[in-house]
């Protein structure tokens, strides 16, 4: 009945289905599951109501206790966008027919059942496509590379050294592709010190790796102490180089029993390590899941800020802002170059690079910057989005799932909150990235690295996120947005300034209202001035047209004296 | 000790008067305002006020001066500020903000609080100031005289513990105006005259006000003029009109105060709210209840019955919120910050002033939902009716009525419920420090209340957070008939004595004319008061038109507007599973609508009004779930360097919005002129523009927000704590102060 391709299927639909919402208690309704969503219509409510969500966005499904005398089988949901379902059906007396259940099962965890993620199926199409918004040259172009000091080098072309970094990669120019290739053995999984930003004026860099393999002995390697000297040198205003370990100091040191560590004092003479004290996945796992248990379903309400305290959720945001910001400031205000790191390089490293970079580089605080951005520090430099979302795959308990990037958009977040008027975005954007970071229904994130998605053709056979959201920009706007270029961002990083992003992680509870009242005042002001000023313009052609007529009676014509009035936007 | 006595000085009791030239370019330091009898008590030079902890690289030199009126710092090194203030320099404190002066001697290290008419027994080497409205400041002597550095010390001391309401400045300040001169105005300003804010002080503003809402059953009621019946109670109220004076005087004497239950406002429905104090007369009790019941009801239009609101059996007392406030203020500004960084969420919550709030708010709807959905009158019952049925009877008429929400319209909505009610301001401002068990910041709580609606409803109010702000520091600028009585009665008294005994002649007055809060020019220049003005504020006549068609602001636009993902709407019916082709649309599902389990009718009521679109002319209820309060960081944090966010914060979404407002209404204005007398446009506009921030004239490139705005504006953190400055790099001292931070050395250091 629908053009194929740019729709989902229905693979089951039951009558008679109670969704137990935990605000108003049993409904019931007809439960539809396609191959990428579930869809509840309530059927015995005035006003009518629904959910509808992808199956992508399930974390956990399992049928929760035996089937009643009755037949009823009860079974929860378990969704990563904060909720948790759980409905009721009676258990079907055709029993060659699959349950919903199992419908359910199968289509929300691919992965796990060998059949492909719904976004290979989708194909709807947008008037752009959203695969071209990053070309890496051009985006190191417009940072002024490759210039004297940076080259770009194809030692990575074909992934080979490094799996989980992108092909194009700048380094000194001081260093050769051969120095590079005994650099990639002693950095953690082949990652090593490149170049992400150039200060345009400071030629100060922020560099990102990972972290060296210094093991227990303390392992020395000439060529990357050779690169860290290279790096430093490429940058004339200064004869310091920072390098920022992402992770706290206790860590970095257990991690030489891993054969990893840090950079010692000896081996990097000019060189200055700096701890972040930014927690491992596993911390900011535990956390998340306190926070849901603190905002879902419902708040207490009388200790809600000593709950929201205990999941030390903000706690953790702040730190990840907290280092972003030590970083910016070195690089903008002692224009030093920074190489930061953590452990693999691919978790607290882009967090705390592209943070660093939105405060620095105006260009990121654009709808287009943002998700160039995003493409370079998360997606090219091998963020494991496959593994910390679970993407289709029905193990949950997955250690190596965290939510990471998660962190990093609340970042974002409350940047905006502390500049309303320094993104050209809006909250809106935000959360359908997080969405759609769940749904499965674009290619954006699926994959670990570039060199799986481009082995799996992500490119040639599913649709970008970003081909949905450059069609209908004027939803992602946000109408304060002054565009200064040159505009460093320097947020305040205490507790006092951060707050929950309630409008996310409260969303589900009836009880909020969602509204941007500012920016829908500010538009109603937009409409209105522009009316105002076709009236004024239309007025001022009458008048024009009646001096015209009436001609040359006086000196000066009256118009003369009327400001014309300007057309802008 | 040769310490004067406080007040008014006769002759040989002025110390000195300043002899320095007036300034009138350098607002920076504002001289002593000899003609408002403004008198020097006392003063030391070579003073150092501290603006870092760090380093005194920073710190000002200059003259520490005490007069009665205000702590002075006079200083030729100026930093920069935006907003002046008419009566106080930027290093100004009025007496009345000093809450305690503490004195040091680091090398002793001895310390002492001091209070009136105390002996030093050391020579101070630094002077801290806590304030009242949470600035903290400190001045160092290490180069002034030791003992003009002790006299200063005692003289603010005892000049901020006046002994007498009359002995505070504002008498001295507004009986200038009936010496020597004929009537003329005091500052350049008429007060009184001129103000479009009602101050409920005669007859014929409560008869406009029973107009304004409809409350026909209902009259003016003049038995206690002259104060012969109620002390506390105002000249002039409102009662219903089956009650007779002679009835009310009867009555009177069984209330506690002799307070006659006061009207405060009609709901459109004709429901009155009424606010009463307790029957002290037991036996009493149940009759005179019942009459005064009955005479509402019958003044009902459905002839409901009463519903009656006990606040004390509710709501925290006053004590609760001065410990709440205490406890907020020693988190906010006196706790080190990096310190109380990590426990600031549970401190918050231990201080209980956020829970406070929001159980006046709770509470404030509960009682709408009396009026506006069980459509009955409501009485709010408290033992003296001055303190917390204040707050309760304003919140309400803020969430009903949009009238209250226009600037006048609040201020008159403060004059009816606290001035003219009797909240006791002289005791709990505390003015006199002599009761502290009677201090209560129980309007700022008031103001915090009204900062939550506002922050929640932008634009259905006329003014801005920094009027709120405002208005909570002008009750330590003790010059204004708002602040400084506990109740009309001993206002007038007050200033009939004051006037008898400096042989001033009133004239026409019947007593010493104080100017109202509400005559900001007092205060601010007409500039500095267009940041009252909120750009975003949705007028009573505020239409828009769009295609020519006139279409009024209501938030239904906002839901059309809104994307599926974010709406809070029921699905429509279009909204099925065959719609398929926008899959990415149709994320979300919606509960608003929909009853919740156990729901109380009133909780229904509040559902019902958030699954609505919200008509900022209509009904406003506040959103009470905890995660949606936030922390009036404006008036709380504003003095705190480390909490300011430079060259951002709410005010750069202001800035843009009040440049959009001002193209609007220059548009407006050539419209007009078009349309008038074929006169041509002219460039009258900056003058009369209401926005702080006006249009360029270059409007092709929206205007970057100037690089002095910070989240404190118009305040500045800058020379306030004892705290490290954020000159220079916004960041240094977060940088530098920060303790986790591990370098490479001490790491080094630790693995040895």
């Amino acid at each position: 009945m629908e053009e194929s391709g740019s729709v989902d299927s229905v693979e089951s639909l039951s009558k008679d289905v109670t969704y137990i919402c935990p605000f108003i208690g049993p409904v019931r309704g007809s439960l539809t599951v396609t191959n990428y969503r579930l869809f509840f219509r309530c059927t015995d409510r005035e006003p009518v109501f629904g959910l509808d969500l992808p199956l992508g966005a399930l974390s956990r499904a399992e049928k929760i206790g035996a089937a009643t005398s009755r037949g009823d089988v009860s079974y929860g949901l378990v969704c990563k966008d904060m909720r948790n379902l759980r409905f009721v059906h009676k258990e079907l007396e055709d029993s060659l027919k699959k349950s919903a259940f199992e419908v359910l099962m199968k289509f929300a965890f691919p992965v796990s059942n060998n059949m492909s993620l719904f976004a290979f199926e989708y194909k709807q199409v947008f008037p752009e496509n959203g695969w071209k918004v990053y070309d890496p040259l051009a985006e190191y172009k417009r940072q002024g590379l490759p210039n004297e000091s940076w080259r770009i080098s194809k030692v990575n072309d074909h992934y080979e050294l490094c799996d989980s970094y992108p092909a194009a990669l700048f380094v000194p120019v001081t260093i050769t592709d051969e120095e590079l290739r005994r650099v990639f053995s002693f950095r953690a999984k082949g990652r090593i010190p490149v170049l992400s930003w150039i200060h345009p004026e400071s030629q100060a860099a922020v560099v990102r790796a990972s972290q060296p393999m210094v093991g227990q002995n303390g392992r020395r390697c000439k060529e990357d102490e050779k690169l860290l000297q290279a790096i430093m040198d490429a940058n004339a205003q200064s004869h310091k180089l920072f390098i920022f370990d992402a992770r706290p100091s206790v860590n970095a040191a257990a991690n030489k029993m891993k054969g990893g560590g840090y950079e010692s004092e000896d081996a990097y003479q000019n060189a200055e390590l700096v701890f972040l004290d930014i927690h491992n996945i596993h911390v900011m796992r535990e956390s998340l899941r306190k926070l849901k248990e603190v905002v879902y379903p419902n708040i207490e309400e009388s200790h809600w800020l000593s709950n929201l305290e205990s999941t030390h959720w903000l706690e953790h945001i702040k730190l990840i802002l907290a280092g972003a910001l030590r970083i910016a400031d070195k690089v903008e205000s002692g224009k030093t170059s920074v190489v930061v790191h953590c452990s693999d390089g691919w978790d607290r490293t882009p967090q705390l690079t592209s943070l660093a970079l939105i405060m620095l580089d105006s260009h990121y605080r654009t709808i287009r910057g943002f998700q160039i951005l995003l493409e370079k520090e998360w997606l090219s430099f091998g963020h494991r989005f496959q593994q910390r979302v679970g993407h289709g795959d029905r193990n949950h308990t997955d250690a190596d799932r965290s939510p990471i990037f998660l962190q990093f958009i609340d970042c974002v977040w409350q940047m905006t909150r502390q500049f309303p008027a320094a993104f050209e975005f809006n909250e809106y954007f935000l959360i359908t990235i997080l969405d759609h970071l769940y749904s499965c229904l674009f290619g954006t994130f699926l994959c670990n690295s570039e060199q799986q998605r481009l082995k799996e053709e992500v490119p040639k056979r599913t649709v970008s996120l970003w081909s949905f959201v450059n069609s209908q920009l004027e939803e992602f706007v946000n109408p304060l947005y002054v565009h200064y270029p040159s505009h460093v961002l320097f947020p305040t990083v205490g507790i006092r300034h951060l707050q929950l992003w309630v409008t996310y992680y409260i969303r589900w509870n009836p009880r909020m209202r969602p509204q941007e009242p500012v920016h829908q005042r500010y538009k109603e002001l937009l409409a209105k001035r522009a009316e105002l000023q076709k009236r004024v313009e239309e007025l001022q052609r009458e008048a024009a047209n009646r001096t015209a007529s009436s001609s040359s009676e006086r000196a000066g014509s009256p118009t003369r004296s009327i400001t014309p009035v300007q057309t802008f936007v | 000790m040769d310490i004067p006595k406080a007040g008014i000085p006769k002759g040989e009791s002025v110390k000195q008067k300043l002899t320095l030239p007036p300034h009138p370019d350098r607002q920076l330091c504002r001289p002593i305002m000899e003609t408002f009898r403004e008198i020097v008590v006392n003063e030391a030079n070579f003073v150092r006020k501290c603006i870092s902890a760090e380093s005194c690289q920073d710190d000002l030199w200059g003259k520490l001066v005490c007069t009665n009126f205000k702590v002075s710092f006079i200083t030729h090194n100026s930093l920069p500020r935006q907003c002046t203030h008419r009566l106080l320099g930027e290093h100004d404190i009025p007496l009345a903000c000093v809450e305690q002066v503490v004195t040091v001697n680091d090398v002793k290290g001895k310390q002492k609080i001091l209070g009136s008419n105390q002996k030093l027994k050391f020579n101070p080497t630094e002077l801290i100031l806590y304030c009242k409205d949470f600035r903290i400041i400190r001045f160092r002597f290490d180069e002034a005289g030791p003992e003009s550095a002790k006299k200063v010390c005692l003289a603010i001391a005892h000049y901020s513990h006046p002994a007498d309401p009359q002995l505070l400045f504002g008498f001295e300040y507004v009986g200038k105006r009936y010496h020597g001169s004929t009537g003329e105005r005091v500052n350049g300003v008429d007060p009184g005259g001129g103000m479009q804010t009602t101050l409920f002080d005669c007859s014929s503003d409560w008869d406009r006000e029973i107009k304004r809402t409809g409350a026909s059953e209902w009259r003016v009621c003049t038995i206690n003029q002259g104060y012969f019946i109620s002390p506390s109670l105002p000249e002039f109220f409102v009662v219903p009109v089956s009650l007779a004076d002679q009835d009310l005087k009867q009555y009177a004497c069984f209330f506690y105060s002799q307070r006659i239950p006061l009207w405060c406002w009609n709901h459109s429905s004709g429901s009155a709210l009424v606010r009463m104090s307790n029957i002290s007369d037991l036996q009493q009790q149940r009759k005179v209840e019942q009459r005064i019941s009955s005479a509402i009801t019958k003044s009902h239009p459905l002839r409901s019955d009463v519903f009656k609101s006990d606040l004390d059996k509710n709501l925290p007392n006053i004590q609760d919120i001065q410990a709440a406030l205490l406890k907020l203020r020693q988190i906010c500004v006196i706790d080190p910050f990096e310190e109380s960084e990590e426990k600031w969420l549970s401190s918050l919550e231990s201080s209980r002033w956020m829970e406070y709030v929001r159980t006046f708010l709770r509470h404030a709807v509960e009682v709408v939902y009396m009026l506006e959905s069980r459509n009955v009158p409501v009485i709010l019952l408290e033992k003296e009716d001055r303190d917390l049925s204040c707050v309760i009877s304003c919140l309400v008429q803020l969430m009903c009525d949009p009238h209250c929400r226009s600037l006048h319209g609040f201020q008159g909505l403060i004059q009816k419920e606290w001035v003219m009610a009797g909240h006791r301001f002289l005791d709990r401002c505390n003015h006199l420090k002599k009761n502290d068990k009677e201090e209560s910041p129980v309007f700022l709580l008031f103001l915090d209340c009204v900062w939550q609606l506002w922050n929640q409803y932008p634009a259905a109010f006329e003014f801005t957070e920094v009027y709120l702000t405002v208005l909570g520091d002008s009750m330590w600028v003790p010059i204004f008939s708002t602040f400084l009585f506990n109740c009309p009665r001993q206002r007038a008294e007050n200033s009939r004595d004051f006037a008898s005994s400096k042989s001033i002649h009133l004239g026409q007055d019947q007593a010493l004319r104080f100017p109202p809060v509400w005559d900001w020019s007092q205060q601010f220049s007409l500039k500095d008061q267009t940041l009252f003005n909120n750009p975003l504020y949705v007028g009573k006549i505020a239409t828009c038109v769009q295609n020519g068609t006139v279409k009024t602001f209501t938030h239904s636009s906002t839901l059309r507007g809104l994307p599926s993902a974010l709406r809070n709407g029921s699905l429509g019916p279009n909204d099925t599973l065959a719609r398929r082709n926008s899959l990415v649309l149709r994320l979300r599902s919606d509960l608003s609508q929909v009853r919740e389990q156990q729901e109380t009718p009133s909780e229904r009521f509040i559902r019902d009004f958030f699954s609505r679109p919200v008509d900022l002319q209509g009904l406003l209820l506040p959103q009470l779930l905890p995660s949606h309060l936030s922390v009036w960081k404006l008036y709380f944090l504003r003095w705190v360097p480390e909490a300011q966010i430079p060259q951002g914060g709410p005010i750069t979404a202001f800035h843009k919005l009040s440049v959009l407002t001002d193209e609007i209404d220059m548009l407006q204005n050539q419209l007009r002129q078009y349309k008038g007398a074929g006169g041509t446009p002219n460039n009258l506009h900056a003058e009369h523009s209401k926005m702080y921030f006006k249009a360029t004239s270059t409007p092709h490139q929206p205007p970057a927000p100037p690089e002095y705005l910070s989240s404190s504006f118009p305040f500045s953190p800058v020379g306030n704590l004892c705290r490290p400055g954020i000159l220079g790099s916004p960041l240094s001292k977060f940088l530098n102060g920060a303790k986790i931070w591990l370098s490479t050395e001490t790491l080094a250091n630790e693995t040895i």
